[in-house]
C-alpha cells in the first residue's frame, strides 16, 4: 500500500489482516476489510467522520472487542483479550478516571500488584513528570480541569511503559489551547520514549500534525480509504509546521479523501 | 422508601420484553411454598399455603370487607397526605423565600425532622383516644417533611437562578412568581409529594395497628391476634398492592402535569 | 492539596432553635390549670428522671439501641453483599427482579405481625424484623448502582488487565459506595421506626413499650418526656450517621444537590 514504504523493514507491533467487526444480533458490520500494520515507534493517526467505526477499530486493537472476521495480531500473536503492552486512553476522561482516588493513586492503578513500594512510587513520579503534573499528585480528579484530568489518564497509561498507546479521540472534549498543548506533549513523549502511538481523531489538522502516517477510514461499514505518509520534519511546531506548503497539501488531500469516502 | 432506587433493576427487567426468568422465579417460589406447607416439610404453625391466601383474599373481597377496610386506610392516607402537602409547601416556601426564617428556624427544623412519627402515636392516643384524629396526626407529621425540604430546596435553587431572568425581562413580582419560579420549582416539589404519599400510607397502616381500630392496619393485627394467618397475609398483599398503585398513579399524574420533567426521579428527604 | 470543608461549617445557626425554646418556655409558663393532657415541660423532665431512678429507663434504652444497632449492622452486611452480587450478574438482576420488587413494596410495619405469627415473641423476632426492613433500601440501592456502573470504568479495568477480584475491589465497590450510603440514609431512620414499632406492638422491652405503657396508665408527663427522649435519640442517631457518611465519602466528588 502507498505510504508503507517508509515503514518497511521495521518490526510490526500490530498486524491487521482483513479484520471485520459485526454486531452479534443484527450481523451488521461496523468495520470490514481492515488491513494495516503499525510499525514499532511509529505515530499512526486514524482519521474519519463519525460513525465510521474508528472507536471499534481501536477497541479491536486494544483487545476490548474481538474481531468477528479476519485477524488482529499483536507482536505476531493473535489477540485474546487486552494485550500486555498496549493501553487504551479514552475520550471521556472524567468517567475513565477513578474519581475517588488521588492523581498519584490513579496513575498507580495499572502497576499495583506488579511493582512494589519504592519502584512503584518512582514510576508514578516519572509518569507525572512526563505530563507536567508533579505538583498535583495528591489532588483529586474532580478538583482538576478537563485538560489536567486527561493528562492524568495519559500518565496512568504511560506509567506502564507500554509498547503502544491507543488513544481514542483523547482531545475531542477539550478547548483548542489545551488541545494544542497536549498535542505537543504527546509528540514529546513519543520522541523521548519511542512508544508507538495509534491516535484516533476526527480532526484532519491534528491527524497531519501528529502523525508519521495517516489512515483514512470512511463509509458504512468503515473501510480504509487512503493511507498517507506524512513527510514533515520533526520536531513539529504548532505555528511553523502548520504553515508549510506540505502541511497544507496533506490537509487538502485528506479532506478530499474524507469527502469521497463519505459520499460512498 | 427510595422510589427511584429500583430503576436499575427495572431497566434490567423491562428491556427485553416479557421477563421470563423473573416470572419463572416467582412461580417457582410460590410452588415450593405451596408444596412445603401442604407436604408438611415446613412446620411453622402459622404459615399458610399460597392457595389458602388466595382463597382468603377472594372471600374478603367478595364480602366487601376488604373494600371497606381499604377505603378507610386510603382515605385517611389521602387526607393526611393532602394536609401534609399543604403544610409542607407552606413551610418550604417560608423557609425558601425568607433567609430570616431560615436563620431563625432551620435549627428547629433539623431537630424536629428526624423525630419518628411513630413516637407521636401514644401521645395522640392519649389526647384523642382511638380515633381518626389520632391517625391523622401520626400521618401528617412525618409526611410533611419531604415536601417541606424539597420545596425549600427548589425555591432556593430556582430563586437564585431565575429571579434575575425575570428582572431582566422586567416582569412584575407576581408574574415572576407565577410564570418562572412556580413552574421551575414544581417538579421537585411534586417529587417530594410523591415520597410523602408513600410515607403517608405507611403511617396510616401503623396508626391503624396501634391507635385506630379501623382499616387495613387494624385488620392485619386483628387477624394476627386471632391466629388467622391466611386472612392476615391477604390483607398484607392488599397493602403492598395499594402502595404500588398509589405510587404509579402519582407518577402518571405528575407526567401528565409536567410533560418532559419526569425521566428520572429526583427524590429527596 | 485536597481540601474538604468541615461538616460543622454546614450546621444551621443555633439561633434557629429560638422558636422551639420560646415555645417550650411559653408552655411552661402558661400551663392551663395543671391540665392532665398538657403537663408543663418541667413535669416531663421530672417523670423521665423518675424512670431513670427507678431503673426502668436504662434497660429499655439499652434494649432499643441494641436492637437498632444489631439490626442495622446485619442489614448493612446482608443488604450490601447481596445487592452487590445481584448487581454484578445481569442474569440475577433479571431473574430476581420481580421478586425483589414485590418484597420491597411490602411496607416494613406490615411485616411485624407476620413475623410475630411465624416466629413468636422473642428477641430474634425483633432483630429479624429490623434487619429485614432496613436491608431493603440498602440492597436495592446497591444492586441498582452496581448494575448501572459506568461501562467505561469496566473498560478501564480491562485495558489495565485487572483481575476480577481487583476489578470488584478497586473499581466496582468504590464506584457504588455513594449509592450504598444513600441506601443507608434511608435505612437508619427506618430501623429506628421499626424497632419502636415492634416494641409498641409486642410490648417487648424497649423505649417503645415504655411509652405505650405510660400512655395506657395515663401518665401523660411520662409520655411527653419519652417522646422528647425518642426525638433526641432519632436526632443523635441520624446526625451521627451523617457525620460518618461525610467522613467516608470525603474523597468522592461532592454530590450536586445536598440538602442533608
Amino acid at each position: 500500500m502507498p505510504g508503507e514504504a517508509a515503514m518497511h523493514g521495521r518490526e510490526s507491533v500490530f498486524e491487521c489482516d482483513d479484520a471485520r467487526f459485526e454486531f452479534a444480533h443484527s450481523g451488521r458490520a461496523i468495520v470490514e476489510s481492515i488491513s494495516f500494520n503499525v510499525a514499532r515507534g511509529e505515530f499512526l493517526t486514524i482519521v474519519g467522520g463519525s460513525g465510521t467505526g474508528k472507536t471499534t477499530l481501536l477497541r479491536m486493537l486494544g483487545g476490548l472487542v474481538r474481531p468477528t472476521g479476519g485477524s488482529v495480531k499483536f507482536r505476531g500473536k493473535p489477540i485474546d483479550g487486552p494485550p500486555d503492552g498496549a493501553v487504551v486512553v479514552f475520550q471521556d476522561y472524567s468517567h475513565a478516571l477513578l474519581q475517588w482516588r488521588s492523581v498519584a493513586r490513579n496513575v498507580a492503578l495499572g502497576l499495583e500488584g506488579r511493582l512494589d513500594g519504592a519502584e512503584l512510587r518512582g514510576r508514578v513520579a516519572e509518569a507525572l513528570r512526563m505530563v507536567g503534573l508533579e505538583r498535583n499528585a495528591d489532588d483529586y480528579p474532580w478538583q482538576l480541569s478537563g485538560g489536567m484530568q486527561q493528562r492524568v489518564q495519559i500518565a496512568r497509561a504511560l506509567a506502564l511503559k507500554p509498547a503502544v498507546m491507543l488513544m481514542d479521540e483523547p482531545f475531542g472534549a477539550l478547548d483548542s489551547m489545551t488541545k494544542a498543548a497536549l498535542q505537543d506533549e504527546m509528540l514529546r513523549v513519543h520522541a523521548q520514549t519511542g512508544t508507538s502511538f495509534v491516535f484516533i481523531t476526527h480532526d484532519i489538522e491534528e491527524a497531519v500534525y501528529l502523525g508519521d502516517r495517516v489512515i483514512v477510514i470512511g463509509g458504512t461499514p468503515g473501510r480504509i480509504f487512503r493511507t498517507l505518509a506524512i513527510d514533515l520534519p520533526r520536531p513539529r511546531d504548532q505555528i511553523e509546521t502548520r504553515q508549510t506548503p506540505a502541511f497544507l497539501r496533506y490537509r487538502h488531500e485528506l479532506h478530499d479523501a474524507i469527502s469521497r469516502a463519505s459520499a460512498k | 422508601m427510595p422510589v427511584g432506587a429500583c430503576s436499575g433493576i427495572r431497566q434490567a427487567i423491562g428491556r427485553r420484553g416479557f421477563n421470563l426468568p423473573g416470572a419463572i422465579t416467582c412461580f417457582a417460589v410460590l410452588a415450593v411454598w405451596e408444596v412445603a406447607v401442604r407436604g408438611g416439610a415446613v412446620t411453622f404453625d402459622y404459615l399458610p399455603a399460597p392457595s389458602a391466601i388466595a382463597v382468603a383474599l377472594a372471600r374478603l373481597v367478595l364480602s366487601g370487607q376488604m373494600f371497606a377496610d381499604t377505603v378507610h386506610t386510603l382515605s385517611s392516607a389521602l387526607i393526611g397526605w393532602s394536609a401534609a402537602c399543604l403544610l409542607g409547601i407552606g413551610l418550604g416556601l417560608l423557609l425558601g423565600i425568607s433567609s430570616g426564617a431560615r436563620t431563625y428556624g432551620m435549627a428547629t427544623v433539623e431537630v424536629l425532622r428526624p423525630m419518628p412519627g411513630i413516637a407521636f402515636l401514644p401521645l395522640a392516643v392519649l389526647l384523642f383516644n382511638f380515633s381518626l384524629q389520632t391517625e391523622l396526626v401520626v400521618i401528617v407529621y412525618p409526611s410533611l417533611w419531604p415536601v417541606a425540604m424539597n420545596t425549600m430546596g427548589s425555591v432556593m435553587d430556582v430563586g437564585a437562578r431565575l429571579h434575575d431572568v425575570g428582572r431582566t425581562l422586567r416582569l412584575s413580582r407576581w408574574r415572576i412568581l407565577a410564570k418562572i419560579l412556580a413552574p421551575a420549582a414544581a417538579p421537585m416539589i411534586l417529587a417530594g409529594c410523591r415520597v410523602s404519599m408513600g410515607t403517608a400510607l405507611v403511617m396510616a397502616v401503623i396508626a391503624e395497628m396501634i391507635g385506630n381500630p379501623h382499616g387495613l392496619g387494624y385488620a392485619i393485627v386483628r387477624e394476627e391476634l386471632a391466629f388467622q394467618p391466611a386472612d392476615m397475609f391477604a390483607y398484607i398483599i392488599v397493602v403492598g398492592v395499594l402502595g404500588i398503585a398509589l405510587n404509579a398513579a402519582l407518577v402518571a399524574l405528575s407526567r401528565r402535569a409536567m410533560p418532559g420533567h419526569f425521566g428520572r426521579g429526583s427524590d429527596r428527604g | 492539596m485536597a481540601k474538604t470543608t468541615s461538616i460543622f461549617a454546614k450546621l444551621p445557626p443555633l439561633r434557629g432553635l429560638l422558636p422551639l425554646i420560646l415555645f417550650l418556655i411559653a408552655w411552661q409558663l402558661l400551663q392551663p390549670r395543671q391540665s392532665p393532657y398538657f403537663p408543663p415541660p418541667s413535669a416531663w423532665w421530672t417523670s423521665v428522671l423518675t424512670l431513670l431512678r427507678d431503673g426502668r429507663l436504662m434497660p429499655a434504652l439499652g434494649s432499643t439501641l441494641l436492637t437498632f444497632g444489631a439490626g442495622l449492622s446485619a442489614a448493612t452486611l446482608c443488604g450490601g453483599a447481596i445487592g452487590l452480587l445481584i448487581g454484578l450478574s445481569r442474569r440475577a438482576s433479571r431473574t430476581l427482579g420481580p421478586l425483589l420488587e414485590f418484597c420491597r413494596s411490602l411496607p416494613p410495619p406490615v411485616v411485624v405481625p407476620m413475623a410475630v405469627l411465624l416466629l413468636g415473641y422473642s428477641q430474634s423476632l425483633k432483630l429479624l424484623v429490623v434487619t429485614w426492613a432496613a436491608a431493603w433500601p440498602i440492597l436495592l440501592n446497591t444492586a441498582s448502582a452496581t448494575s448501572q456502573i459506568e461501562p467505561l470504568l469496566l473498560s478501564v479495568a480491562r485495558t489495565y488487565r485487572l483481575t476480577s477480584t481487583d476489578t470488584v475491589r478497586k473499581i466496582v465497590i468504590p464506584a457504588v459506595l455513594p449509592a450504598f450510603m444513600l441506601g443507608m440514609r434511608v435505612a437508619v431512620p427506618l430501623a429506628i421506626i421499626v424497632t419502636l414499632l415492634v416494641e409498641m406492638l409486642t410490648l417487648m422491652p424497649g423505649v417503645g413499650s415504655l411509652i405505650v405503657t405510660a400512655q395506657r396508665e395515663y401518665h401523660s408527663a411520662e409520655v411527653y418526656g419519652l417522646l422528647v427522649l425518642i426525638g433526641l435519640l432519632g436526632f443523635v442517631l441520624n446526625n451521627a450517621f451523617i457525620v460518618i457518611e461525610a467522613k467516608l465519602l470525603r474523597r468522592w466528588p461532592p454530590r450536586a444537590h445536598e440538602i442533608t
